[in-house]
């Protein structure tokens, strides 16, 4: 769809803008989800509190998340840094930026995983 | 013992606002900020600090803008900037500066500590109003929802009865949450939140009283036409008082009925006993009547039970509550209804 | 005559809107827009009556002048009209007259489906209209909770008005979202990059994304819950295995992302306000696109915290909690851009500005009660009752009408080429302003004493009393404010002092035409240096498409990223299809609605062939396919692969697959928690039939491809038997899924069986549109209208084969293997 097209996708492509939050909103949806089924298939105890294994792999899937989306801020950060078009480096600017809000958001949303049991 | 009810401030602040707010009659009030129990006092206090707070960002915002906006323009400078930077207050590095401070002050940094603080409270107070196992199991009352009145049954006491609850004061109660036909909600805001009650599913709502008293609540989830007049009273009495009552439904559940061969009780038999029941088996479909004559009120809050109240509601209730499910009662006149109030009080 | 008359004379030609009865055909987008505000302003006066109905039963307890059956009707159509025909068809309507000034266009890139568009809105807005005169009004709330709204509970035909009427409307809005996403991404003028962008123009494009993804979930529960009104289909009955909590999550999933919908585009007004009257640039450019992407986006993850009190787990409520806690954080960083650009500049006060401040405070207040709301122990106690009536109407009036108040103040010059004034403006904006606060600040509190929503009385001596009158009052205040704040508009429209050019020294690009703008905005497409076109003396340096000497409407098709042109787009002009086309559905809705069934199949049979009618005079005819360009140096849109047509059937997909998901989230959903949802057996499809019509698909779809990849050589050879060959493909599939639906489903006894009736009904839809795209296509290149020279339409075709091909395989998937993995049949 754009002529002289980045190849592989790279951070100075445009789709790079929505893709943090897109991440993110999957993330959301697998541990909404996931906790859902979870409860549903086999519940834990109450008494467990919050040290269950839906809260496990709930946490470790946040923490995946968020590292994997602070490490894509990281890439079209250095990408922005060598990217002599203004345009393009505007974009991996502005990815980043979305990059490093979808990891805040993804950690933050998630904390409550530390603290709550899944079920009750 | 609550940590927070202790506050002597909160209680007189709430006094005064209660105050103005013009106290009702003898069915308590339906305000959640007059909170007589735990879960309810916790929500009061964080809505007074939430406001205390938002006033004052309201107030701060506020005036920041309007400082902003009609300040007096600094002195003319000599350089002649471009056009679009002719508004400039101060040089391009300055201005740099003060961006990031507002936008990382005002922008981040105000929302994130506003936010961790709220959920650092609220987190924890939503927890414990969860009805987690506790070592002694709390009181069971299983309230069914209807398209308008509230169908109410003790399960270990084996009581049944309809728009009015008793509970004992000073420890929890999980009420048994669902519904018969649409979606409704269980609310006594002097208490604690409310809890929908929906088709398929039974929800728990643990609430308490914290000393004997009269509650309101009503439903809270919109269900159709008579969704305003669906009323409730709670009841909080002492721990023998309670005990009493119990005691007292539950021979009145075994007796049979009184005045079995009295016309009025043909004239139950034919139009009311498909709905609602005075003795013996619970009802089905309508409110059970037995200890009616406990209620304060009638049609699920819609008119006073006293003096001719009865008679009226028999007569008129599709004039003060316009499609309940109860069939008119035209064909009955009046000194047939004045005898069926008579044999009902009777079955006291 | 000299070349500049010339011009000028073919320009008006080629775009002229016609008068009289020839109106309707209209498709420029000033008219459009125009008329989207117009009709929007009667609905608003509209749902504002009904709303003092409400205020005037409310004012005394006990009162009931209107029954409760009434009472129910009337608030329950306040709220629809308010927020489906009145908030977002007005922004919309803004928008579609703006944006094209801004970003440099001569028109918006559909403008025929913005004309149907509007018609679908205006006949769905009679149509819910009708349904207030007959006193047949929906009455379950706007909302319109199962299983309230259900034929068992509402009998009759109120709630049907609801689901086909709005849905109707919903059209109108999804188009015009379509619309506007691909003309900010493809018809931006040379030199407008995305960093270049107007922020209006950047709120409108995350707005436009979020209307896709956002309203197909409420046409898929609509839909669902017609087909268990009217047919019986089991989707929300407990009893047959269904979740009535399904329906709240499939309307709150829209419903959340719609107030931030109605939100971004006020607020962009306010970015676009604030730095001109603060006579600098806005302030962290960057910060307020990123805040605006960022809201856009999170505002889909926050819809539980409408349903806080239904019983779900304490943990998948605190993640809505903390989600709808951090979305105050980009709206703040916005709050702060604009107290940062007042500060750092020399502000001029004015009665935009004074609206601009309205909305400061009612908003701010709005959205702290709304961070109050998103605690979950607080919202127990005042949810459903009047504290989140407050709330909402503080962040809907204080975040939509007082921007858009400003707005259009703001651009009144540009409208009709007049100013407006202080003396008159701010008495309308004092009693708006006073009597909306009065109306509903009081308001917290009553909702925190006890009252709920909608009651249609209440008792006297709880103390709701005095503050219920309170709020009438304040009604009737605002109502008079609105009354004189509309009087100010039409005086100043007809008798305003004339405007310069220019008057409030603006930078963006809709200021540097003629006020009133013609109807083809710019005489020269200019080049954009900056973001302040209207500011760059080298404006008009480089210009474009100086004239019409094609005789058709034309405007600049440019690259997303860089807005470097790209070639030249050839607009359609007026035509009567989207009238014709609207009122066709329009006729579908209506025989619905009266259970006529077999004139309903009757009269969409006749709709698809009136639509693939329109999209055949659409496409490209002899003159133009034979033609060769006149020596521009840039091409006709029609000879290359990436045309804004194939923009648009993407962005369509996207919100078809916006409704897939649902549906899919919908079988996850009833098998996991639905009570009562049982499987059968075995499942009740033959999966080597579904797995046939997979495999056409993707035939269908590789044979697409190879195809395009040759006509990307020049080689047009192989496209009539390819195109044959898929025609004949497309065919045998439908068949086959026809075969698969005659499976014994008991839809009406079964949500498991009525959820997999509609998902292969949904993808019999598609591959049927893709069939008979093929077979359109087929007759286009014998035609001689689709070949080598002019191959555009063939990547749009294609896409359509992919997307079937990819929902029949997931289906596959999600209904039969991986259930039987998982180990239920």
């Amino acid at each position: 769809m754009w002529t002289r097209k980045p190849f592989p996708i790279a951070a100075v492509h445009p789709f790079q803008l929505p893709l943090g939050l897109v991440i993110w909103a999957l993330w959301f949806v697998a541990v909404y989800g996931g906790l859902s089924v979870g409860c549903a298939i086999a519940t834990p105890a109450a008494e467990a509190g919050s040290l269950t294994w839906i809260n496990a792999v709930l946490g470790l899937l946040t923490l995946v998340v968020t590292v994997g989306l602070l490490a894509l801020a990281r890439f079209c950060l250095m990408a922005a840094r060598n990217e002599p078009r203004t345009e393009r480096r505007f974009i991996a600017r502005l990815a980043a930026g979305v990059h490093v809000i979808a990891a805040v958001s993804t950690l933050i949303t998630g904390l409550p995983i530390l603290v709550l049991p899944p079920c009750v | 013992m609550h940590p927070l009810r202790d506050k002597p401030r909160v209680g007189l602040f709430t006094f005064a606002v209660t105050a103005v707010a013009l106290l009702s009659g003898c069915e308590g009030s339906q305000s959640a900020l007059q909170p007589a129990g735990p879960a309810a006092q916790d929500i009061a206090l964080l809505w007074w600090w939430m406001l205390g707070t938002s006033a004052v960002i309201v107030f701060a915002v506020v005036g920041l803008w309007l400082y902003a906006q009609f300040r007096r323009p600094p002195p003319a400078s000599s350089e002649q900037p471009a056009p679009e930077q002719a508004g400039m207050r101060h040089t391009a590095a300055v201005d740099r500066i003060i961006a990031r401070r507002w936008l990382i002050g005002g922008g981040l940094i105000l929302p994130t500590v506003t936010m961790v603080v709220l959920l650092a409270f609220g987190i924890p107070m939503g927890h414990r109003m969860l009805p987690l196992p506790l070592p002694e199991a709390p009181l069971r009352i299983e309230v069914t929802g209807h398209q308008w009145w509230w169908e109410v049954h003790y399960p270990e006491q084996g009581i049944t009865t309809a728009n009015q609850i008793h509970i004992p004061a000073g420890r929890p109660v999980d009420f048994h949450l669902a519904s018969a036909d649409v979606i409704h909600a269980f609310w006594v805001p002097q208490l604690g939140g409310k809890l929908d009650m929906i088709p398929g599913r039974t929800n728990v709502l643990r609430l308490q009283a914290d000393a004997p008293g009269r509650f309101r609540g009503q439903c809270a989830e919109f269900c159709g036409l008579q969704h305003a007049r669906m009323r409730f009273t709670v009841e909080a009495l002492p721990e023998e008082a309670f005990a009493q009552w119990v005691a007292a439904r539950q021979a009145d559940e075994a007796r049979p009925v009184r005045d079995a061969g009295a016309p009025s009780a043909q004239v139950f038999e034919a139009h009311c006993s498909q709905c609602h029941s005075v003795a013996g088996t619970p009802a089905t479909g309508g409110p059970d009547l037995r200890h009616l004559h406990s209620r304060t009120l009638l049609g699920a809050g819609t008119l006073r039970h006293d003096g001719d109240g009865l008679q009226r509601w028999l007569r008129e209730h599709q004039h003060l509550k316009p499609g309940n499910h109860m069939p008119a009662h035209d064909h009955l006149d009046d000194d047939t209804l004045s005898a069926l109030v008579d044999w009902l009080r009777r079955q006291q | 005559m000299s070349e500049q008359q010339t011009t000028r004379a073919t320009r008006a030609a080629v775009w002229h809107n016609p008068t009289g009865w020839r109106a309707l055909t209209v498709v420029s987008h000033s008219v459009i827009g125009k008329r989207f505000m117009l009709t929007g302003l009667v609905f608003f006066l509209v749902g504002g009556l009904l709303a003092m109905l409400i205020r005037a039963q409310l004012a005394f307890p006990d009162q009931a002048f209107m029954s409760s059956d009434i009472y129910n009707q009337v608030f329950t159509m306040h709220g629809t009209v308010m927020m489906f025909l009145f908030a977002l068809p007005m922004l919309e309507g803004l928008a579609m007259y703006m944006i094209p000034k801004m970003i440099g266009a001569r028109d918006l890139a559909f403008p025929r489906l913005g004309a149907f568009g509007y018609f679908c809105y205006l006949f769905g807005g009679l149509i819910l209209m009708a349904s207030i005169v007959l006193a047949l009004a929906p009455a379950s709330g706007w909302f319109m909770y199962t299983p309230l709204s259900s034929d068992v509970f509402s009998p009759g035909v109120n709630s049907d008005f609801w689901l086909l009427g709005v849905t109707f409307v919903e059209i109108a809005a999804v188009t015009a979202g379509i619309e506007l996403l691909v003309s900010i991404l493809r018809t931006r003028t040379a030199g407008m990059s995305l960093s270049k962008m107007p922020l209006f123009v950047w709120y409108i494009l995350v707005t436009s994304v979020m209307v896709v993804f956002g309203f197909p979930p409420l046409i898929l529960g609509s839909i669902l819950l017609e087909l268990e009104r009217a047919g019986g289909l089991a989707f929300f009955d407990v009893a047959r295995g269904g979740d009535p909590l399904l329906w709240q999550h499939l309307f709150w999933l829209f419903g959340h992302p719609e107030v931030y919908i109605i939100f971004l585009p006020a607020a962009g007004v306010i970015s676009t306000l604030i730095p001109v009257f603060a006579r600098r640039p806005i302030v962290g450019y960057r910060a307020v696109v990123l805040a605006v992407l960022t809201t856009g986006f999170i505002s889909f993850g926050l819809w539980v915290h409408h349903m806080f009190t239904v019983g779900i787990p304490q943990l998948a409520q605190a993640f809505f909690s903390v989600a709808s806690m951090l979305v105050a954080v980009p709206t703040a960083i916005q709050i702060f851009a604009w107290l940062a650009t007042l500060w750092g500049g020399r502000p001029v006060f004015s009665l935009p500005m004074l609206w601009v401040f309205g909305f400061l405070v009612v908003f701010v207040f709005g959205g702290l009660t709304g961070v109050m709301l998103a605690l979950v122990p607080f919202n127990w106690q005042v949810h459903d009752t009047h504290f989140v009536v407050a709330h909402m109407h503080y962040v809907l009036i204080g975040g939509m009408l007082f921007p858009l108040v400003a707005g259009i103040y703001y651009w009144l010059p540009l409208f009709t080429g007049r100013m407006p004034s202080m003396q008159l403006g701010r008495w309308g904006f004092w009693l708006c302003f006073i009597g909306f606060n009065l109306t509903f600040l009081v308001m917290h509190f009553t909702g925190l004493l006890g009252m709920p929503r909608r009651v249609y009385t209440y008792e006297a001596g709880l103390g709701w009393d005095i503050p219920n009158l309170i709020s009438s009052v304040g009604g009737f205040v605002m109502c008079a404010g609105v009354a004189m704040v509309l009087i100010d508009l039409l005086t100043h429209a007809r008798f305003g002092r004339k405007a310069k050019a220019n008057p409030w020294h603006a930078d963006t690009l809709e200021w540097s035409m003629a006020a009133p703008p013609p109807t083809w905005n710019f005489d020269l497409l200019p080049r954009v240096h900056d973001r302040h076109p209207s500011h760059d003396a080298q404006l008009q340096e480089e210009t474009w498409l100086p004239d019409m000497h094609h005789g058709r409407r034309e405007t600049l098709g440019c690259d997303p990223v860089s807005g470097e042109p790209r070639q030249v787009i050839h607009l359609p002009a007026n035509s009567w299809w989207p009238f014709v086309c609207a009122l066709a559905l329009a006729a579908l809705c209506v025989s619905l609605l009266v259970r006529a069934y077999p004139l309903a199949a009757f009269i969409a049979l006749l709709s698809v062939g009136l639509l693939s009618a329109w999209s055949w005079h659409n496409g490209l005819r002899k003159p133009h396919a034979r033609a060769l360009p006149a020596p521009d140096p840039l091409p006709m849109h029609f000879t290359g692969f990436d045309s804004p047509g194939l923009w648009g059937t993407n962005a369509a997909l996207l919100a078809s697959g916006s409704l897939f998901m649902s549906m899919l989230f919908g079988w996850f959903y009833l098998w996991t928690v639905a009570p009562l949802w049982q499987f059968p057996e075995t499942s009740p499809l033959a999966w080597p039939l579904l797995l046939t019509v997979c495999l056409l698909c993707s035939l269908a779809a590789l044979l697409y491809r190879r195809t395009l990849v040759r006509l990307r050589t020049g080689d047009g050879a192989a496209l009539p038997r390819t195109l044959w060959a898929v025609a004949g493909i497309g065919l045998v599939a439908c068949a086959a899924l026809i075969a698969l639906l005659r499976a014994p489903l008991d839809i009406t006894g079964q949500a498991h069986d009525a959820v997999i009736l509609v998902m292969l009904l949904y993808l019999l839809m598609h591959a049927g549109v893709a069939t008979l795209a093929t077979l359109l296509q087929l007759r286009r290149v014998a035609l001689g209208y689709v070949s080598a020279a002019a191959p555009f339409e063939v990547p749009i075709v294609r896409q359509l084969w992919r997307y079937t091909q990819l929902i029949a395989w997931i289906l596959l998937l999600v209904l039969i293997a991986f259930p039987q993995s998982w180990g239920v049949y």
